[in-house]
């Protein structure tokens, strides 16, 4: 016999495939879902609908938009020498949120991990050497791409590998620096930041 | 570091809290009681790792369902922390004066060497055994040379089953060259620096060797795998060449043929390989000789001294070995020995702190003490 009535032991299994989410989290939610007035509910679904009805992948730089292609590709005021390359969309909005950068993005939605079973085939790259031609990108010539993938063995695999994609193109291609968290004290540095930071040091 | 005191609640059988004195510890029992259980609960505390066990879990006392091992640790005259690691089902936690501290910070806290039978591999066993010697010692002298360890198992997982789909016939040579570039790429940099860094420890090691305790010679060299194959000193260079000339054969064994996973440290006695030649006395004798330069080359970079943990030393070290290795101790490490024969022993009745342990609690016997001191 189930716990729950048939309707609650669904929502609940539900609840549960969504990553980071085990029984009990799952238990609370439906619980918490039954409680709430069925408007608020009926929001919570139109949103979930609306997201997966609105939203599409940039044919230009796969990144998620309502629009196609998105306003990062089509803002005249964008950088169209340079271009910033991420694993996720979530990446892009890091690099966005510095506000200082105004060039291109490309999003690969991944990286490399044979374990995990992903190739360059399952990144989205078929799209990035397309994209680097003048007659693709509003005429524009590119001067530099950045890599900005983790800075994990797989991000660092990933960039490898495009860089070598790159080379023949004699683009410069640059790797975002590792060092220094501004705004931190250096006592709270971990070890390998501070050697990193140590190694990428600067003239002043 | 002075280990002053340790309390363990649903650690194996133990339970309770013991003060310990400085300088040697004798903890003596019948089998079965919980000696080693002791030592292993201040492994725990040192390294939030077990000496006996990979899955922590199997610590806990049948029938509950959390562990938790504390203690405190003086440095110097002023400092004096509170250490604690709580082991459950699936976690554990490291604290430093109760609040939760990652790993990486908590182990530096406290440095133990030990000596038990598992160890002796490192001296009679396969390779791993001593490159996790080595490792263990050099992470001690740069933490972040851990991080660097870490990268490049993964980097070879990753690799490894790259070569194993290539070997299944799936991919294209030209395609696994491809994709096996970029790893290669990320070996060679992580490579050099687990080189440089075994080599640095291993010749401080050697340098450190106490040739006078048991009369042995020893030393002891890093072999690394690609020895004969070019010049280590560009070593860079070196790896990156044979990763490039074994491609083949990587491909074909399915397996990371090259790299410092594959390297060694070769203990010589006198002239011989003590592996396939020591007595089983002299790999002892060797091991101890081996913790002893870990101890030292520790202090000399630390000025502190790590703690020591000897399990059973009377069934793996003959009564004058036992007194030349205490003479030496005396005043250097707090050691930590179990015995099932404490009369091995007496001659330190003054100097040594005695405790019984029965039945997972440990008492100490004071009345021996103030009978002789």
């Amino acid at each position: 016999m189930l716990d729950y009535a048939e309707p609650v032991t669904k929502l609940i299994d539900e609840f549960k495939r969504l990553p980071s989410i085990g029984q009990k989290s799952a238990q609370r939610l439906a619980f918490h879902i039954l409680r709430t007035p069925a408007a608020e509910v009926e929001r919570f679904i139109e949103a979930l609908r609306e997201v997966k009805q609105r939203i599409t992948e940039c044919s230009v730089c796969n990144n998620l938009t309502d629009v196609n292609p998105c306003r990062f590709c089509t803002l005249p005021s964008r950088d169209h020498s340079l271009i910033c390359i991420v694993e996720q969309p979530y990446d892009l909005v890091a690099v966005e949120k510095t506000r200082s950068y105004k060039g291109l993005y490309h999003v690969l939605h991944g990286s490399l991990s044979p374990i995990r079973g992903i190739r360059p085939s399952d990144l989205r790259l078929e799209n990035l050497l397309p994209r680097l031609k003048p007659e693709n990108n509003e005429g524009v010539e590119m001067q530099e791409v950045i890599l900005a993938t983790n800075p994990n063995t797989e991000g660092e695999a990933t960039a490898n590998y495009i860089s070598r994609l790159l080379k023949p193109l004699g683009l410069r291609v640059t790797r975002l620096a590792m060092g220094m968290p501004v705004g931190s004290d250096l006592e709270y540095v971990d070890e390998v930041t501070m050697d990193k930071a140590l190694t990428n040091r600067h003239e002043m | 570091m002075f280990l002053r005191s340790i309390r363990a609640h649903d650690f194996r059988n133990l339970e309770g809290e013991i003060q310990w004195g400085q300088g040697i510890n004798v903890i003596y029992g019948n089998n079965g009681q919980g000696k080693t259980n002791w030592l292993e609960a201040m492994h725990l505390l040192a390294h939030a790792k077990s000496f006996r066990t990979r899955h922590l879990h199997e610590a806990i006392t049948f029938g509950k369902s959390a562990a938790s091992v504390s203690g405190h640790v003086a440095q110097g005259n002023e400092i004096e922390r509170e250490l604690q690691v709580d082991i459950r089902a699936n976690t554990r936690q490291t604290l430093v004066n109760r609040k939760r501290e990652p790993l990486a910070h908590y182990a530096a806290q406290l440095h133990a060497v030990w000596f038990t039978a598992d160890e002796l591999e490192v001296v009679r066993g396969g390779p791993e055994a001593r490159r996790s010697f080595i490792d263990r010692g050099a992470i001690s002298l740069h933490p972040s040379y851990a991080q660097a360890l870490g990268s490049y198992s993964k980097v070879i997982k990753q690799k490894k089953r790259l070569l194993q789909q290539a070997g299944e016939g799936r991919l294209k040579f030209a395609e696994v060259v491809e994709l096996l570039e970029p790893w290669n790429q990320q070996l060679v940099s992580l490579s050099a620096q687990i080189h440089r860094s075994r080599t640095e420890y291993v010749n401080l090691l050697n340098d450190a060797l106490e040739h006078s305790l048991f009369g042995d010679t020893l030393s002891i060299r890093y072999v690394s795998s690609l020895e004969g194959k070019g010049d280590l000193n560009n070593y860079e260079e070196l790896i990156a060449q044979r990763l490039q000339i074994r491609m083949q054969a990587e491909v074909f064994a399915g397996a990371c043929l090259i790299g410092p996973h594959r390297d060694d440290l070769s203990v010589l006695f006198g002239d011989r390989n003590l592996r396939s030649f020591g007595s089983s006395g002299q790999q002892r004798s060797a091991l101890i000789t081996l913790d002893l330069a870990a101890i030292s080359v520790y202090h000399s970079q630390h000025q502190d001294y790590p703690i020591f943990l000897i399990d059973d030393v009377d069934a793996e070290l003959d009564g004058i070995r036992i007194e030349r290795l205490l003479e030496y101790l005396d005043g250097r490490t707090q050691t930590f020995v179990t015995t099932s024969k404490k009369n091995h022993f007496e001659r330190f009745n003054q100097r040594a702190h005695f405790y019984e342990v029965s039945a997972g609690q440990a008492r100490e016997d004071i009345v021996l003490r103030a009978a002789i001191g």
